[in-house]
């Protein structure tokens, strides 16, 4: 992730990395990620969702 | 007896077809069958039908309808009748063996070895039939000096998976060419491992060999080898060490990578009939994997086939952590996805889809199941590879941290696990529903031919 300032389109508020947990199947995950303040909205960068998540995904579903 | 499904057997004598039909006695599920020449047959085909319903595990399988004609044995290879392309392709380098177990499967095979031009001309011709998973046997693979070069000519070739099953006997006693097996490519091993103690190898091979299979694994391990346990399960000789070989395999991870369980059966130079209490049936084994672990495997984690018929076998995927097996599969009653194609009862080829190079986009990607399924046992069953760092994946003494995905993939990439099972049929209790939907096939230089047919034997008389 670049370290880039991220602003919530919603509320243009700054989002600050926070604990974020993820449930897929019966696996609970965590991992920092930045959330607007106000709202709580999550932003998730591409490479996580194409590299971990993915990666993740393929370990409990492609079988 | 209740009658509760048609179908299409073989006389266990003359080997010609016959209708057959599944009937119900009590808990207990058989395959009966007249020959017009030499009577009536009975084969036990499932047992505890009121734990583990057979109609709930086939899911919406549907008999063949009848009149359906097929070829078989005759026709083989492949013929248009058969649902099933290839998935995994079997190879036979020597029909020669250092083991005279009275249960093999090849024990009716003779000849001379194929020189290995032979053998690279074959490998050659499976690639141009789309082939990428290659199990070498025989016999035993073994005996063959060299099998590094099969190995190497099938992995350098293309082949994606290269699987040697083996007794263990050689690698046990020649860690040089346990060297040279994994300096070749080999991918991982299919090891025959009946039980923990002696006296089962003793009844099933006629020599105590549990020291041997230990040594092999040593062996295996030191050259970063995955093995996978094959036992043979009999009832009266090792039903009962079902719990103590999953045991040993998760206290051996990661240098064992799982279980692979195969009920007996009665193929090669076996005729004779054979009693019902010498079979032992999927449920049987799938409620003695749990009642033998004390629940750390539940049944319900274990899946039917999904390229095979479903009454050939299962699959489980687990990981190893702090000595015990986590399941990371949806339980079989939850499952999200119905019973798959093949088991709808449809001419489904499942092997039919093109495979495609990157399975990083796996969320995107249209993967048949049998690429799907050939990727996943090669992620279990596999160790070392170029692209990852083992020793630095594999070191002891860390505490796991499941709750990032960091730390899950390391676990489930270094101490994956899998318990699968494959129950081939003979001539007693063959049903062609399932033969015709075997995507295991043997390549004999010519055709290829579903396993169990490749190994029934010939007519009797």
């Amino acid at each position: 992730m670049s370290d880039e300032k991220l602003i919530c389109m919603r509320c243009d508020k700054e989002m600050v990395p926070e604990k974020t947990n993820f449930l897929y199947m019966k696996f609970a995950f965590n991992y920092d990620l930045p959330r607007c303040p106000q709202c709580g909205q999550v932003y998730i960068p591409e490479e996580l969702v194409a590299g971990k998540m993915a990666s993740v995904e393929l370990e409990l579903e492609e079988k | 007896m209740t009658p509760i499904r048609e179908t299409i057997s073989l006389c266990p004598v003359c080997l010609r077809q016959l209708p057959a039909r599944h009937v119900q006695d009590g808990n207990d599920i058989f395959l009966q069958k007249t020959c017009p020449e030499h009577g009536d047959f009975s084969a036990v085909i499932w047992r505890h039908n009121d734990k583990l319903p057979m109609a709930d595990w086939l899911g919406g399988a549907k008999p063949m309808a009848p009149g359906t004609e097929l070829p078989c044995p005759d026709g083989c290879g492949l013929c248009d009748a058969h649902t099933q392309s290839t998935c995994c392709v079997l190879l036979e380098v020597t029909n020669r063996c250092n083991l005279s177990c009275p249960n093999c499967l090849a024990g009716g095979l003779a000849g001379e070895d194929p020189t290995l031009d032979e053998i690279q001309q074959r490998i050659d011709r499976l690639l141009a039939e789309g082939c990428s998973f290659l199990q070498i046997s025989g016999g035993e693979p073994t005996l063959r000096d060299d099998l590094p070069e099969i190995i190497a000519y099938a992995k350098d070739s293309g082949f994606g998976f290269v699987q040697l099953n083996t007794n263990g006997l050689r690698l046990a006693e020649d860690d040089a060419y346990v060297q040279a097996l994994a300096k070749a490519g080999l991918s991982f091993v299919f090891m025959q491992f009946d039980g923990t103690c002696d006296a089962i190898y003793e009844k099933l091979r006629g020599k105590p060999l549990l020291r041997q299979k230990q040594l092999a694994i040593h062996h295996c391990n030191r050259h970063r080898l995955g093995v996978t346990l094959v036992p043979m399960i009999a009832p009266g000789v090792n039903a009962g060490d079902i719990g103590a070989i999953l045991r040993f395999a998760v206290a051996t991870s990661p240098a064992v990578r799982g279980v692979h369980f195969q009920p007996i059966s009665y193929l090669g130079a076996h005729t004779a009939p054979v009693p019902d209490a010498d079979r032992f049936t999927l449920p049987e084994l799938l409620l003695a994997i749990e009642a033998q672990t004390d629940g750390m495997v539940e049944a319900d984690t274990l899946v039917p086939s999904q390229c095979d018929h479903a009454a050939c076998g299962f699959h489980g995927d687990f990981v190893v952590v702090n000595g015990a097996l986590q399941s990371l599969g949806a339980p079989r009653q939850a499952s999200c996805c119905g019973p798959s194609a093949a088991q709808q009862g449809a001419p489904a080829d499942c092997c039919a889809s093109p495979a495609l190079p990157d399975d990083s986009a796996s969320y995107s990607s249209p993967l048949s199941a049998a690429e799907k399924s050939r990727r996943f046992v090669g992620r279990r069953w596999e160790r070392a590879t170029a692209s990852v760092d083992f020793d630095a994946l594999e070191t002891p003494g860390l505490e796991v941290d499941f709750g990032s995905f960091d730390g899950f993939l390391k676990q489930v990439r270094s101490h994956g696990f899998t318990i699968t099972s494959m129950g081939f049929q003979d001539r007693g209790n063959i049903d062609l529903e399932r033969l015709r939907q075997c995507s295991l096939h043997v390549y004999d230089g010519e055709n290829f031919h579903p396993l169990c047919a490749r190994y029934l034997g010939d007519a009797i008389g």
